[in-house]
């Protein structure tokens, strides 16, 4: 379970300080698909962000199954991030010069998996997500849009996390393409119980999601 | 998959951009490598021809060179002033003259040539100049004697002065003479011992006396060849000078406090006297190889810290260009320290990669960088160095030194090749540090961000 309270983030910059986030308080159960909408800088990012422990919030607490992880030494959140946290991301964000493969097998790595195994696993993944075995050996520039968020979303959930954070996974792929992404997540969500949090403009996937939350200048409107 | 295979992968990732930066290091290390050559090879000369250089010192009257220039002779006050200069432990003094027709029954060994005569002629204006208030060029060489050929004395208190190779005289048959002794005794030189046909117990005619010779000498010099030596008092008493000399050698009793002698006679002595001495003159022929190795430190230092730039602006541009792929890896659950050692492994094979072609480079170049150093400032230096004639004293050890300079010989000792690879370390070391704490500063929360 995640549980939210008063989530503050201030930024402070050479023109002074922006408020991103201001007493965000929510609770999403486990196995949830969430969505989150909200206008360009409303403060969606900072939210997985602080959510995803890239960053450190200014006030409030993050529960994640009874751990605050505001509080977690650095090195505890590098280790929650590549245990308990899967992101995928707008553009996709897979290392250039390794393959589709070896993407899968870096998370994988991170997650603390023994050598031997990953490659089997991460095969498996990727078939999974529907990667055919000779995609699965090329580098992401030789890959479509679509194909490229499939890899990145085998490699969100390899470590098998308690949440996966997406922020507009779609937001780059044609509408057919991004349905289907959708319904991948979708089915994970259902058959690994994974918590989902995807950010979103597209209403017609919000509107399939389990619960829906809206920012409004950092604040939730709902 | 792991840390360094990334790190080795990352490095040939722009075969393009990676081949530059491998040739430019390789040129820094091949050129930290032959200048450490180059530097090692100067010095050891540098010692070689100074510790080489002897302990002597040579005082000559002011103007004065061989038979050639003006001034007057040196008094034994002079003399014994040098003497009682401190660590100075031995001198030997000498009395120049030459004998012309009129003065010997021997005649001279020495062919005059066209360098002789002109010598002569020069002392032929000389004398007719006192007479005659301007003359004219016809009449001044009417009034000449024709230029005959003259046969060198020596008078010295030690005849193995005399050598010009730095050792012993080679007496070739009976003994050599003592200088001390004001006898009518000479060592005559094998040339002109041959042409009068002059052997052990001969006797000849000098300044109307009857003088024996007691040994033949032979030198690698024919004018020394074509001469005679006697005993100091004897030329002094022959040719009515007495007490005077136009040549002082004397020994120091360490190599060390040769320059310290040097400027105490100065002194003592003033502007009568020249005075040079052979580690003197040793260290003025070895500054030029001296200006070479210091010339060649600051080519190591100076390629050193070119290459430490080259590695560092390279891993900088690299970090700043995967700003955002490291942002991801940490944001996957990467570690700062697993990042780091990626990007140090990728600058490190890099250099690993520099540092072969460069050695290789290094190793083939060396040796004639090193000989065109040396060379090119060598044949500038003698150039520039004009000996006067009849120098032989001194001459034979100069051209020995000379000789030794321009053998300088270049090699690569494991030591050399050692410094050349710490200094490559260094250059990795350097260029990873400042691009590694970069690294540890990019925040994975970079990533979620739209441009
Ligand atoms: N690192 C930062 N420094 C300063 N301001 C920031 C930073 N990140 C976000 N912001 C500001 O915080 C607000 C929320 O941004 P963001 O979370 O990216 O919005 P969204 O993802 O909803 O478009 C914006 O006003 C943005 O300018
Ligand atoms: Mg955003």
């Amino acid at each position: 379970m995640l549980v939210v309270k008063n989530l503050t983030k201030t930024f402070t910059t050479a023109s002074g300080s922006v408020s991103a986030l201001e007493n965000v308080s929510l609770t999403v159960e486990t196995g949830e698909f969430a969505s989150i909408i909200g206008k360009s800088g409303s403060g969606k990012s900072t939210f997985l962000s602080m959510l995803g422990a890239l960053d450190i919030p200014t006030s409030g607490k993050i529960e994640v199954d009874g751990v605050d992880i505001a509080k977690l030494s650095a090195n505890k959140q590098t280790a929650y991030r590549a245990k308990k946290i899967g992101f995928v991301f707008q553009h996709y964000n897979l290392i250039p010069n390794l393959s589709a493969l070896e993407n899968v097998m870096l998370a994988l790595e991170f997650g603390g998996m023994p050598m031997k195994k990953r490659k089997a696993r991460a095969e498996q993944l990727l078939t999974d997500v529907g990667l055919e075995p000779d995609e699965q050996l090329r580098k992401p520039a030789r890959l479509s849009g679509g194909q490229q968020q499939r890899v990145s979303i085998a490699r969100a959930i390899a470590n098998h996390p308690a949440i996966v954070l997406a922020d507009e996974p779609t937001g780059n792929l044609d509408s057919e393409t991004g349905k289907k992404i959708f319904d991948l997540l979708h089915r994970l969500s259902r058959s690994e119980k994974t918590t989902i949090l995807a950010v979103t403009h597209d209403m017609n996937i919000a509107g399939k999601t389990d619960r829906t939350f809206k920012l409004k200048d950092g604040k939730i409107a709902n | 998959m792991n840390v360094i295979s990334r790190g080795i992968k990352n490095a040939l990732r722009s075969p393009l951009r990676s081949g530059a930066i491998v040739l430019m290091l390789a040129i820094s290390i091949g050129l930290i490598l032959s200048m450490l050559v180059a530097r090692g090879s100067v010095s050891a000369k540098i010692d070689e021809v100074k510790s080489t250089a002897g302990t002597s010192i040579t005082i000559s009257p002011a103007g004065v060179m061989g038979f050639a220039g003006g001034g007057d002779a040196l008094t034994s006050a002079q003399l014994t002033s040098i003497k009682n200069t401190p660590h100075i432990t031995s001198t030997s003094a000498s009395l120049s003259d030459q004998l012309s027709t009129t003065d010997t029954n021997l005649t001279a060994s020495l062919e005059l040539g066209n360098f002789g005569a002109r010598m002569q002629r020069f002392e032929g204006s000389g004398s007719t100049a006192n007479g005659e208030s301007a003359p004219t060029s016809t009449n001044s060489t009417s009034t000449r004697p024709a230029p005959t050929p003259r046969t060198s004395v020596t008078g010295t208190t030690n005849p193995n002065s005399v050598s010009t190779n730095g050792s012993d005289l080679n007496i070739t048959s009976g003994v050599t003479i003592d200088g001390t002794s004001s006898a009518l005794i000479a060592l005559v030189g094998s040339d002109l011992a041959t042409k009068n046909s002059l052997t052990v117990g001969s006797t000849f005619t000098a300044y109307t006396k009857t003088i024996t010779v007691k040994g033949i000498f032979k030198t690698d010099n024919k004018f020394q060849d074509s001469g005679i030596i006697m005993p100091l008092a004897t030329v002094q008493t022959l040719t009515d000078q007495s007490g005077a000399v136009t040549s002082v050698v004397a020994k120091v009793d360490s190599s060390d406090n040769v320059s310290t002698t040097v400027t105490s006679l100065k002194s003592t002595l003033g502007d009568k006297a020249d005075i040079i001495s052979q580690a003197e003159q040793a260290a003025a022929s070895v500054s030029s190889l001296e200006s070479i190795a210091s010339l060649a430190l600051a080519g190591v230092i100076g390629a050193t810290i070119a290459g430490a730039v080259i590695v560092l602006l390279s891993m900088i541009m690299i970090v700043r260009e995967r700003r955002r792929e490291i942002g991801v890896i940490k944001a996957i659950g990467g570690t700062n320290r697993k990042v780091m050692a990626q990007f140090v492994t990728e600058a490190l094979t890099l250099t690993i990669i520099g540092s072969v072609v460069g050695l290789t480079l290094g190793v083939l170049v060396s040796g004639p960088m090193t000989n065109s150093l040396v060379s090119n400032s060598q044949s500038s230096s003698q150039t520039a160095r004009a000996e006067g004639p009849g120098a032989g004293l001194i001459r034979g050890g100069f051209s020995q030194i000379n000789r030794n300079i321009t053998s300088v010989t270049s090699s690569i000792t494991p030591e050399i090749f050692a410094v050349a690879i710490g200094m490559t370390l260094l250059i990795a070391i350097v260029g990873s540090a400042v691009p590694a704490w970069f690294i540890a500063r990019i925040s994975p929360a970079e990533v979620l961000r739209t441009e």
